[in-house]
């Protein structure tokens, strides 16, 4: 072969050569860019079996035990629903917002997002959510309305119940009778005056808190003392309430338990302290805290349980409040597969699968149904939360909760610390609220 | 280059390929390795393009419109972001907490560092050893560094507490009292960024000539002395360098702050620019204003490098 034809065809043949290897890669890309869209839509088939691939972000089930629950969870739901693939992203509620911010502003959200109540008004409002398409009057038959009026935004139902959780005084009644008290305390004086008595300190160190109140997150241990007190987050037109004179009596309070009566020292202690709750090992006496703080007593200190030393007992001043929040699951607006989503939702919200999830996480169930159910009638933490679900109260309620919710902690630490005096700290955030809710 | 200078000349009819073809085939190769370089970048650029540049230009441009997130709304905003940040105490805050951080970490983790690497520089028995010790916490994980930090803090049972009670003292809640979160974020700071520094300081130590010194143990010049008029002159152009990339690295603190302080530290107390960011962003929804406070910091930086840059410049006109 000639030399100049030679090159011609080498040269033409590395062309082809190379335009094959780039139409590859494109063709590649272009396929690789359509996958990235997920599968085409499809949900329900004609015979009402559903069917997709959907992702579920759940803040619950947390921890190597709570995945094994989940996993036994959904291979039965693959039972029921096997052309349903379920793909889980666990998360905890401190991070559930970052978890939902990046996958809304990516465009694919969870199609199953399990949030907490103060998060359906929010979401719901600006679309997130889809209307399950359900009765609340329906769910109120078979779930405890406490926990199904949160799932409910302008008379349509966004989310179904799973679980509640609940906030009250939980005190060692070992250690109130060897200080000659036999009683927990019925109002913020006894509270301020017992937490004195019990509290010990040696050569200046504590070693035991009278009352603990920095075990809590600290805006979930401040709201039911403000509402124990009379005090509410917002008024019935959605207007600031947390400065008014009860809700800042009842932070005064929580400085005076610190500042004042030194029943605790800040810093102490902080919510999932590696060193464990100081009440379960005999360093605070009583202590504002959640109803699975059973859990870790039973796995702890189970001779606690055993003796029966362990008491609970309502915030209560003017009026008894215990704080309850909650989990429900939730379906996205832009779901891919609304139907699949939604048999999820009803699987987790019924029976065996709440259960497994109390269970799991110590939690008070949402089913009315299960008020009667082994693991409620062995759990007294659980049955006197709801004993109590009477004088619950819950966070939110506006639109805007969800921005002004982190900002508690910083105003309530500024009068703890001294920084500012209550009234200052609760007018500041009141201030920054109503500016967040007249930009919402 | 011969080729080129020869003389041009028409090829005879059926003539083998001469050097009259070479700048054809010269172009041509030319044009095949442009085109295999432009190959070999096309993955670099595309990410590039895609993870940074997009990012950066949307946030330009989001910081002055109010984006919701949720809804998927855009709106102009004008400087509305830049005037709700500025009328944020929080925020303004954050800055203060920045700017004390990086006072403190900067100049003592260099001058540390300058320390540590004359020591290390000097003959001696497991020289290696140190030097990997010294540059270990800058290759470990921050967050496992950071709980071990972390124990180390706790009050009732962590060790700093523990000496201190042996002196009768009853220490602190580190990590939990505004008076002393800073200070302990900064130690771990420090701790963790001396390593790189030093590493800097060495190899620029070892570039000074040895007759340098030779020159000066002739004159009588003392140890201090040396290190004075020698040593610390000729690392000059080190020092600027780790004073930059540590200024930037100061101001974008973030995983150190955010694991041993989690929700901005006791009272806002360890809130830096950077978690602030983060917390407007993907805790509050607001999208937009973090993007306002991106561009502060942005600004913040590049200030920084650009009078950095402007004395580096001058040092090397010097030179």
């Amino acid at each position: 072969m000639p030399r100049k034809a030679s090159l011609h065809m080498a040269s033409q043949t590395s062309a082809v050569t190379r335009r094959t290897v780039l139409g590859a890669a494109f063709g590649l890309g272009v396929a690789a860019a359509a996958g990235c869209g997920g599968p085409a839509p499809s949900s329900s088939t004609d015979t009402g079996e559903v069917s997709g691939t959907i992702r579920l972000l759940t803040p619950i089930f947390e921890g190597a035990e709570g995945q094994k629950t989940l996993e036994g969870l959904l291979a039965t739901f693959k039972q029921k629903h096997p052309k349903v693939t379920v793909e889980v992203d666990y998360t905890t509620y401190a991070k559930l917002n970052e978890k939902l911010t990046t996958s809304i502003a990516g465009g694919r959200p969870y199609d199953v997002m399990l949030m907490g109540v103060g998060w359906i008004p929010p979401f719901a409002a600006k679309g997130v959510l889809a209307d399950l398409g359900e009765s609340a009057d329906g769910l109120t038959s078979r779930f405890n309305k406490r926990v199904v009026d949160p799932g409910v935004y302008q008379g349509k139902v966004y989310a179904l119940p799973i679980m509640l959780d609940t906030r009250f005084g939980i005190y060692r009644k070992d250690i109130f009778a060897e200080a000659g008290l036999s009683a927990a305390p019925k109002n913020f004086d006894e509270l301020r005056d017992m937490g004195r008595k019990l509290t010990k300190r040696e050569g200046g160190k504590l070693v035991r808190a009278g009352v603990d109140i920095l075990s809590n997150d600290l805006r979930q241990t401040f709201l039911p003392l403000m509402w124990a007190n009379g005090g509410e987050l917002f008024t019935p037109d959605g207007k600031v309430a947390f400065n008014s004179p009860a809700s800042v009596a009842a932070l005064q309070l929580m400085t005076d338990i610190i500042v004042t009566d030194k029943s605790e020292d800040f810093g102490y202690t902080q919510p999932g302290a590696a060193t464990g709750i100081p009440l379960v090992q005999g360093r605070a006496a009583m202590m504002v805290g959640h109803n699975n703080v059973w859990l870790e007593i039973e796995k702890n200190a189970p001779d606690l349980v055993k003796d029966g030393k362990i008491g609970f007992f309502p915030i209560a001043n003017t009026r008894a409040a215990m704080f309850q929040g909650g989990t429900l699951g939730t379906v996205a607006a832009k779901s891919q597969h609304p139907a699949a989503a939604k048999a999820l939702v009803q699987f987790l919200a019924d029976s065996d699968a709440a259960l497994a999830a109390c269970k799991q996480r110590g939690n008070v169930p949402a089913l009315k149904a299960l008020e009667s159910s082994e693991y409620v009638k062995a759990n007294p933490s659980v049955q006197f939360a709801m004993g109590n679900l009477d004088s619950a109260f819950s966070e939110g309620g506006v639109p805007a909760w969800l921005e002004i919710r982190g900002d508690f902690k910083a105003a309530i630490e500024s009068a703890l610390l001294g920084k500012k005096s209550p009234q200052q700290a609760l007018d500041e955030l009141a201030a920054k609220a109503t500016q967040v809710m007249a930009r919402s | 280059m011969t080729v080129t200078s020869l003389p041009a000349k028409a090829p005879a009819a059926g003539a083998p390929p001469g050097p009259t073809r070479a700048p054809r085939r010269r172009r041509r190769l030319g044009y095949e390795r442009r085109r295999a370089a432009w190959l070999m970048l096309t993955p670099a650029l595309i990410h590039l393009t895609w993870w940074i540049g997009i990012p950066v230009l949307a946030t330009f441009v989001l910081a002055f419109t109010h984006y919701d997130v949720l809804a998927g709304t855009v709106t102009w905003a004008g400087l509305d972001n830049f005037t709700e940040i500025f009328a944020d105490e929080t925020w303004n805050t954050s800055i203060l907490h920045t700017v004390v951080y990086t006072f403190f970490t900067v100049p003592v983790a260099m001058a540390l560092a300058v320390v540590i690497a004359v020591l290390l520089n000097a003959k001696m028995r497991a020289r290696a050893w140190y030097r990997a010790a010294f540059f270990l916490p800058h290759i470990t994980a921050t967050v496992a560094i950071a709980l071990v930090w972390m124990w180390m803090f706790e009050p009732n049972i962590g060790l700093f507490n523990a000496v201190l009670a042996m002196f009768g003292v009853n220490g602190p809640a580190w990590l939990s009292d505004p008076d002393f979160a800073m200070a302990a974020v900064i130690v771990v700071s420090v701790w963790k960024g001396v390593g790189l520094k030093m590493l800097i300081y060495l190899a620029a130590l070892q570039s000074i000539p040895p007759e340098t010194y030779e020159a000066a143990d002739l004159d009588g010049a003392s140890g201090p002395r040396r290190f004075w008029s020698i040593t610390l002159p000729l690392l000059k152009p080190a020092t600027f360098f780790v004073f930059v990339v540590s200024m930037i690295d100061a101001f974008q603190v973030f995983d150190q702050v955010y694991v041993l302080t989690p929700d901005g530290g006791p009272a806002n107390a360890t809130t830096v620019m950077t978690f602030e960011i983060y917390r407007t962003a993907f805790s509050e929804f607001r999208i937009s204003t973090a993007c306002a406070q991106s561009l502060v910091l942005f600004a913040f930086l590049l200030v920084l490098t650009v009078i950095s840059r402007r004395l580096t410049g001058k040092d090397d006109d010097a030179r």
